[in-house]
């Protein structure tokens, strides 16, 4: 009988996991081909690359040892251009024809520049691939200045690393507040003063028209105030799923591929993990496009485990997000912008330092953390409030006394029995294994 | 496998394993950079050491994008420091609160068990900390569940 050949499109977190899955239950029994366009890399490490603290060659995930330590068989360098669901067969971009048994799809996203005159002129960069990091490497020089457009996570991902390299920071925003899709109004503008304070300029609510070239320099036109000057432009201004390609296949396609418990899409032997799939958010049971890292880890893994013939479940990711800027800490967990919730927040604005919590009765569905990550709490806090919300512990007897205390979660997560109710949990059944250790025999 | 056994009952409150935790972790006498952590209960009158459990699924292991963090031969999920780029991805995807960052370092740090001689277990004066084949648990839970009893009643 011929091996079981598992096809995988894309070499990122949801891909690798998979691929890392697979071989943990079969230990080489089966075939498994990678196609991916770029060499892989953890997309998450590009800023500390950006930054000059890590070397080029630690963002890679896959080196040619590592994928033949796995058994894979790669074909890096080649998109998929289309798949034939019916004939189980891939097509790459030179016309190969890859037949499999069962296919994964996890071809993330790609970043998306606002449509504006001149945002694809040159000094006006993407940062979300490789090469795109390596364009911003080139463009930033000491005592330039850029400007960022787009406040969110990925933008804010890298202001330490653009700080570092020791440019002035212009950070722009469409919204009338930054992170607008990580923290609320309150927390945006402890960060909004925090970054001010030590001389990031932001902006917010600007609308912006057209990117000039002036004199060598970039000339920012905005609906309403003042240009901005900058030697160079950084477009952080979302993402989009890769998933043109899987046009007339037959796959159904929501937001992104819609998934079922086994992350299997409606055509039962091709599965969907990472950006582009629809997976079940933790919190609300429904299908949520996540779009980050945390998540598309355990699609990979969900997917890789079912591809093994194992019939594991998915029961949901957790929403999440962490950033640091300048030493303050930024996190978010959940339903945390959920109007329906019952909210309890609490601000100290001289550390500064701000919580909120989100309760459906009497347990917490979203919660939002932000302080100095010099203090002690700062990161053990973090992990509690995810906990809180990850167990769905009830917190009856603390309700009353975390209005008015919301600075001492841990007794509360300590007492309800946290530990106790995550402590049988796991992912995929069984305790995890080191990456590493995972090998073809 | 060993791991740390926590008898609430008997700690003391007396932060020796957070002073020894810091030095053997980082070479300095700094409660802040202790990987086990003492809570206070009663107001302050009864207390609680609370650290990692090495826990089955290992969520810090899992999330890191760069597995820096693996499995030592003693069962302790550690950190590799030439690995860790300081994403904190660990620190969010841990739901005990015991993945710590370091912002003198730029590194994340959690318990290794001091590579199966732990500290804190030796340093600890009424073995409130213990290092025994045991299957993890939840060592604190009724013990703070009762401590927080009074004070919660005398909130309401």
């Amino acid at each position: 009988m011929a091996r079981t050949r598992h096809v995988i499109v894309g070499g990122g977190t949801a891909g690798m996991n998979a691929i890392t899955t697979i071989r943990q239950y079969d230990r080489g029994a089966s075939e498994i081909i990678l196609v991916a366009d770029e060499r892989p890399y953890a997309r998450m490490v590009l800023p500390y690359y950006l930054k000059g603290s890590i070397s080029e060659s630690h963002v890679f995930t896959a080196p040619p040892t590592r994928l033949r330590t796995l058994g894979v068989e790669p074909f890096i360098g080649r998109r998929a251009v289309g798949v034939d669901a019916q004939a189980n067969i891939l097509t790459l971009d030179d016309g190969t024809e890859l037949p499999y048994d069962d296919l994964l799809i996890a071809t993330g996203s790609s970043a998306v520049r606002a449509p504006v005159a001149g945002a694809d002129g040159a000094g006006v960069h993407s940062f979300w691939t490789l090469e795109q990091a390596q364009g911003v490497i080139r463009g930033i020089t000491p005592g330039c200045s850029v400007a960022m457009i787009g406040a969110g996570f990925i933008a804010f991902t890298i202001l330490n690393s653009i700080l570092e390299l020791g440019a002035q920071l212009t950070v722009v925003e469409i919204a009338p507040q930054i992170l607008p899709r990580m923290i609320d109004a309150t927390g945006a503008d402890v960060v909004t003063r925090w970054l001010q304070e030590r001389g990031v300029a932001v902006r917010t609510g600007a609308q912006l028209n057209a990117i000039e070239d002036a004199d060598g320099r970039k000339r920012l036109r905005f609906q309403q105030g003042d240009d901005v000057m900058a030697d160079q432009v950084i477009m952080a201004t979302g993402i989009r799923t890769n998933l043109d390609w899987l046009q007339d296949s037959g796959i159904t396609i929501n937001r992104g591929i819609v998934v079922d418990a086994q992350m299997r899409s409606n055509v039962p032997n091709v599965y969907a993990a990472g950006d582009v799939a629809e997976g079940r958010d933790a919190v609300t049971g429904e299908p949520a496009l996540h779009a980050i890292e945390p998540t598309a880890m355990e699609h990979g893994r969900i997917a890789g485990a079912n591809m093994a013939g194992q019939a594991q479940t998915y029961r949901g990711s957790l929403l999440m997000n962490i950033v640091e800027v300048l030493g303050l800490e930024i996190a978010s967990f959940g339903a945390w912008d959920d109007t329906d919730a019952e909210v309890m927040s609490a601000l100290r604005p001289e550390r500064p330092a701000y919580r909120k919590l989100l309760w459906h009765g009497d347990r917490i569905t979203g919660a939002m953390i932000l302080g100095p990550a010099r203090d002690v709490w700062a990161t053990n806090d973090v992990g509690i409030l995810k906990g809180l919300v990850q167990s769905g512990v009830s917190l009856r007897e603390w309700k009353a006394y975390l209005r008015d205390n919301l600075f001492d979660v841990k007794r509360a997560f300590i007492a309800a029995g946290a530990t106790g109710r995550l402590l049988p949990q796991t992912v995929l059944g069984r305790p995890s294994v080191a990456a590493e250790s995972v090998a073809v025999q | 496998m060993k791991v740390l056994r926590i008898t609430p009952q008997r700690c003391t409150g007396c932060m020796r394993c957070e002073i020894t935790c810091s030095y053997e972790q980082s070479g300095v006498f700094q409660p802040a950079k202790s990987v086990i952590r003492i809570s206070p209960f009663e107001a302050h009158t009864s207390y609680a050491p609370y650290t990692c459990t090495q826990c089955d699924e290992a969520w810090c292991m899992v999330a890191c994008p760069v597995n820096a963090i693996t499995i030592s031969p003693v069962g302790a999920k550690v950190i590799l420091n030439d690995l860790c780029v300081g994403c904190k991805l660990c620190t969010i995807a841990c739901p005990y609160g015991t993945v710590f960052y370091d912002p003198d370092t730029d590194k994340a740090t959690k318990c290794d068990l001091c590579g199966g001689a732990p500290a804190c277990a030796s340093a600890c004066p009424t073995q409130a900390i213990e290092y025994v084949e045991a299957e993890s648990a939840d060592w604190l839970g009724s013990f703070a569940a009762e401590r927080a009893e009074s004070q919660l009643a005398q909130q309401a």
